[in-house]
């Protein structure tokens, strides 16, 4: 495959899935840097991948595989330092956008950030909408073993969220 | 709130995202990444191949000139181009088993474990190595009748450099260790 032609591919899948990437890339890195950080982390193995994608999966389920294996094994960086000059001469991948916050959307990302990782694959695979079977497939375990996993996130996501439906949210 | 709502609270972020790319800046980190290598393990590797490779031909060199060569330079000279030799095979297996993608999560980071272990075994290993290139560098030095002093520094240094290399072996240590974590709460049932 020619570099022009990984290119293409790799600006399709990016301008078509990006929000997916976004997705991730906040419910694993919480300060701008670090999410700055692991999507160029994500972005690069995705690039990688590329030549190896056999169209066995779809590009959404391939993504999710290597954005998801990405952050897994980005939490376990060396902790990252960025030196006071590096954060003025930085050029920024990922740029804010200016939109309203919706307050229940930033309480359900704050519920997944405090998550253990691994419960954060999951339960960005269930909110995405997988099937236990895909989520098996992409995680590598059983499906009973999705099963018992989703049920106990379940069970503590409603459980909060009924918490904080009497503080109005 | 039941679930369902919970997931319609988070489709509706699928039509605002959340950041803009920059596209230009995003392709050059990716061309910046492909030409530069600025990993620990990397430094680390490649400073083992080329400081032994240099070491191990400038003793041997120095030795053969020398109009008295000793033994125990040149087993010096013999041990760190085989090291170097050791850890050049060990970083293309590396580099190769890098370039794979799985297809599971569980896969992934069995691949990330191994490769972690790797990273403990080696930098282990290197660390072992000082204490023969101390000896013999030191039986080199005995054998050329140096002076005391020099013999100390030289005891000194090796010492410093198997202090620093122990440092560098608990932070592979410690990357392991969490990749078994993160596998263990992935197989865990529950």
């Amino acid at each position: 495959m020619s570099e022009k032609e990984q290119r293409h591919i790799f600006d399709t899948w990016l301008n078509q899935h990006k929000g997916l990437l976004f997705k991730i890339v906040r419910s694993y890195a919480f300060t701008g840097m670090d999410q700055d950080d692991l999507f160029q982390e994500i972005s690069i193995q995705v690039w990688r991948s590329v030549p190896s994608f056999r169209q066995e999966s779809s590009v959404t389920t391939w993504l999710y595989r290597i954005a998801l294996n990405t952050s897994i094994k980005w939490t376990t960086k060396e902790r990252k330092h960025y030196p006071s000059e590096s954060l003025e001469n930085v050029q920024h991948i990922l740029q804010e956008n200016k939109i309203q916050a919706d307050d229940r959307l930033e309480w359900l990302y704050e519920q997944i950030n405090q998550l253990d990782e691994i419960d954060r694959s999951v339960t960005l695979l269930l909110l995405e909408g997988f099937s236990y079977k895909e989520m098996a497939t992409i995680l590598g375990i059983t499906e009973s073993n999705v099963g018992v996993k989703i049920t106990r996130i379940k069970k503590q996501l409603i459980t909060k969220s009924k918490k904080n439906d009497h503080h109005g949210i | 709130m039941e679930f369902e709502e919970l997931q319609q609270i988070w489709d509706s972020q699928n039509n605002k995202p959340l950041y803009a790319i920059d596209e230009n800046a995003l392709h050059n980190r990716i061309l910046t990444k492909k030409r530069q290598t600025h990993r620990i393990t990397n430094v680390s590797e490649l400073l083992s191949i080329v400081v032994n490779l240099c070491t191990g031909s400038f003793v041997f060199a120095i030795n053969y000139s020398s109009a008295n060569p000793g033994t125990a330079m040149y087993i010096m000279a013999a041990w760190m181009l085989v090291v170097s030799l050791y850890a050049l095979v060990s970083r293309i297996r590396r580099v190769k088993g890098e370039l794979q993608f799985h297809r599971t999560m569980k896969d992934d980071l069995n691949h990330a474990v191994a490769m972690a272990n790797y990273q403990v075994r080696l930098s282990q290993l290197m660390r072992w190595n000082i204490v023969p290139i101390a000896a013999l560098c030191l039986l080199g030095m005995w054998e050329a009748e140096k002076n005391g002093w020099v013999f100390v520094l030289t005891l000194g240094f090796f010492a410093i450099a198997y202090y620093a290399s122990g440092w560098e072996h608990n932070i592979y240590k410690g990357k392991k260790q969490e990749l078994e974590i993160l596998k263990a709460k992935l197989e865990t049932k529950n």
